[in-house]
């Protein structure tokens, strides 16, 4: 990929303050995003995932801030934003984001119509009436029947997937250029996901929008990802494309996860698990953040950090295995496993 | 809608019946001995007590008499006063004091709330900034001092430094209503302001804010157009209430200032037995709580599209 980075977020640090003490959230994490791509995110809860991607809209807590780094975009390091006025002309505009509960993400007391038109005024500056025609037609654009008469009706008149539909239609109604869904599809059920990732999908072709998912479901980011980007204690440890990330993993985080999936488990026997803890990121981390939790750990992993080694040109893992020095180290079975399944 | 405020009108009958009852049950218990004056009580024999008694319908059974009132009542005599006016009808005399006590209740209510709210809105924008901890702090101070000492404060400060009358007088209502309302808008304000606060600090961790934050909203049309509104739906429930309960006066001002409102007059006729007077004072209160607490549902069901009195009917 020779082309330019859409958005460009270099060594960025985030750090929480809490009780009195500061929490580094994310730790010199890097990411280049593409026009046009989807690129998930993985990892397990709280390596940082919504938070790194949350300030790219400046929408971290009050207690949060960007330390370090920069994030350019559109030529403009945004990560040096300070106002809420600045922040404005991205929010909503140029970047969106789709939370995950959409039970919660829409004004009770708001008739839907008025919500979105709320997104409508606000940035192609037309209002009233033409704003209203506008929102019926979103409606009508993320697949909700009869939109006339929806419009006129309130969150809690709507099913689950329907008001997640409302919430994807509000993101969108400016035509950002960059889409975040932060685990768009957990809290709905099954049958409901594949409906609302084919929107999703409909609308980033239609719009030419950039998406980056959100999520620990590795069953969707093999659906809608074109690349895929491991997150681990605050830090990205491996990215590349997703046929790279499934198949041909470096990073032993990323086989830990891999292994964990049900769909290799064999009937009988326990499910893989990854045993420990993340570490506590109100301390320093000293070397591979992994490596305490990782059984075949080298010793320079528990001293220095380490660097990204390309796999290829688009695949990229932060361990010492790929270190020429390094003793030969073979990938798990259970990634051989899913390279074999592909093959067949 | 229709039929849910019929029934909630019949229940308020019913529940103003039960409390008229009761009332009249509880002064009927009382020794008849209280029905005379001291004068009366030295100067008449056993024989003229008890004529006047046996007159005044009082020795026939209480159910008889129960119904006898009921049929009063309901043809609108509310009877006669017989210790604190002699002879006076009920209604003639609660009225003056009805109008003296609504004067005062909503003149303090319109500045506690718009005050209350007002210092409420205000807290909440500048969280645990310094408008909130001063507001925190008159909140907490009015709360948990004994309202005689804060009423006390006002008087000394009223009286003293800005020369205001200290007692209510009816040649001057103006100016000497003016230590009374302050001391009965301070406890509102205090309450207002901290629900206000509390709702709209609660809406405003909501998770639609975040996404009206997303859709790039300003902090300040947020706080209008979503927290603003959305707070004002669980506070909306107790201000028909709050409103119609002054026109009750309140005991402890009314004493405090010497204001013939209401609040004074019922204590006056519980103290000295004046039963038509405490009944129909009773009843009034019972009636303007219910009618209260009535007004604030409809009022929610008017903000809160969720909430639908009705009953069965169209829950999706």
């Amino acid at each position: 990929m020779a082309k330019e980075p859409l958005l460009s977020a270099r060594d960025i640090e985030i750090e929480f303050s809490l009780r009195g003490k500061i929490l580094k959230a994310i730790r010199k994490c890097s990411l280049d995003l593409y026009e046009g791509e989807t690129l998930a995110i993985v990892g397990e809860s709280g390596s940082g995932k919504s938070v790194f991607t949350k300030s790219f809209l400046g929408m971290l807590d009050a207690n949060g801030s960007i330390t370090g780094g920069s994030i350019v975009y559109d030529g403009v390091d945004i990560s040096k934003y300070k106002t809420e006025k600045e922040w404005l002309t991205i929010r909503g505009k140029k970047i969106s984001m789709v939370m995950q509960d959409p039970m919660t993400s829409l004004n009770p007391l708001k008739k839907i119509g008025k919500q979105i038109q709320e997104s409508i005024e606000l940035c192609q500056g037309i209002k009233g009436e033409e704003a209203k025609k506008l929102s019926i037609e979103m409606l009508k654009k993320v697949g909700i029947p009869d939109p006339e008469r929806r419009a006129n009706q309130y969150p809690h008149e709507f099913s689950g997937g329907m008001r997640q539909r409302v919430v994807i239609a509000i993101a969108v109604a400016c035509r950002p250029q960059i889409l975040i869904c932060d685990e768009p599809t957990t809290a709905l059920d099954v049958t409901i996901q594949a409906q609302i990732l084919d929107l999703i999908r409909a609308l980033q072709r239609e719009l030419n929008m950039t998406v980056i998912y959100i999520t620990h479901d590795l069953g969707v980011v093999a659906n809608v990802a074109d690349r895929v980007a491991v997150m681990y204690a605050g830090q990205i440890v491996e990215y590349g494309l997703v046929n790279e990330i499934f198949y041909d993993a470096w990073h032993p985080y990323t086989w830990a996860l891999l292994s964990s999936l049900p769909q290799l488990g064999v009937k009988g026997e326990d499910l893989p698990t990854i045993d420990g803890t993340p570490p506590n990121l109100f301390y320093e981390v000293k070397g591979d953040a992994f490596a305490p939790r990782n059984q075949q750990a080298l010793a320079i992993d528990f001293e220095e950090e380490p660097p990204f080694f390309d796999v290829t040109s688009t695949h990229k893992a932060k361990t010492w295995y790929l270190d020429p020095r390094a003793p030969k180290i073979e990938q798990p079975k259970s990634i051989k496993m899913l390279r074999e399944k592909m093959r067949k | 809608m229709f039929k849910y405020t019929v029934k909630r009108l019949l229940q308020s009958v019913l529940t103003v019946l039960i409390i008229v009852t009761i009332v009249f049950l509880c002064m009927r218990a009382l020794p008849t001995d209280f029905f005379f004056t001291e004068d009366q009580m030295m100067k008449l024999d056993d024989q003229q007590k008890e004529d006047i008694l046996a007159k005044a319908g009082l020795l026939d059974p209480i159910p008889t008499q129960l119904f006898r009132y009921y049929g009063q009542i309901l043809s609108g005599d509310f009877g006669t006063s017989r210790r604190i006016q002699n002879g006076t009808s009920v209604l003639e005399i609660i009225g003056g004091k009805f109008t003296i006590s609504m004067r005062l209740g909503l003149s303090s209510m319109a500045i506690s709330l718009t005050l209350g709210i007002l210092l409420g809105v205000l807290q909440a924008r500048q969280k645990d900034r310094l408008m909130d901890h001063v507001g925190t702090v008159y909140t907490v101070f009015v709360n948990s001092v004994p309202p005689l000492v804060s009423y006390s404060l006002v008087l000394v400060f009223g009286s003293r430094v800005l020369g205001l009358p200290s007692l209510y007088s009816n040649k001057n209502i103006g100016m000497s209503s003016i230590l009374p309302v302050v001391c009965l808008a301070l406890t509102s304000i205090a309450h207002y302001a901290l629900w206000t606060r509390r709702y709209m600090v609660d809406e405003s961790t909501k998770d639609y804010i975040k996404l009206a934050r997303i859709k790039g909203m300003s902090t300040q049309s947020i706080m209008v157009k979503h927290i603003l509104k959305n707070a004002f739906v669980p506070l909306v429930q107790y201000i028909p209430a709050s409103i119609i309960l002054t026109f009750g006066g309140t005991l402890l001002v009314e004493r405090f200032f010497s204001v013939p409102g209401m609040g004074t007059l019922m204590v006056d006729a519980i103290q000295r037995y004046d039963t038509e007077v405490v009944q129909t004072c009773v009843m009034i209160y019972a009636f303007l709580g219910i009618i209260g607490v009535f007004l604030g549902d409809l009022a929610m069901t008017l903000f809160d599209p969720r909430i639908k009195l009705a009953g069965g009917g169209e829950t999706r």
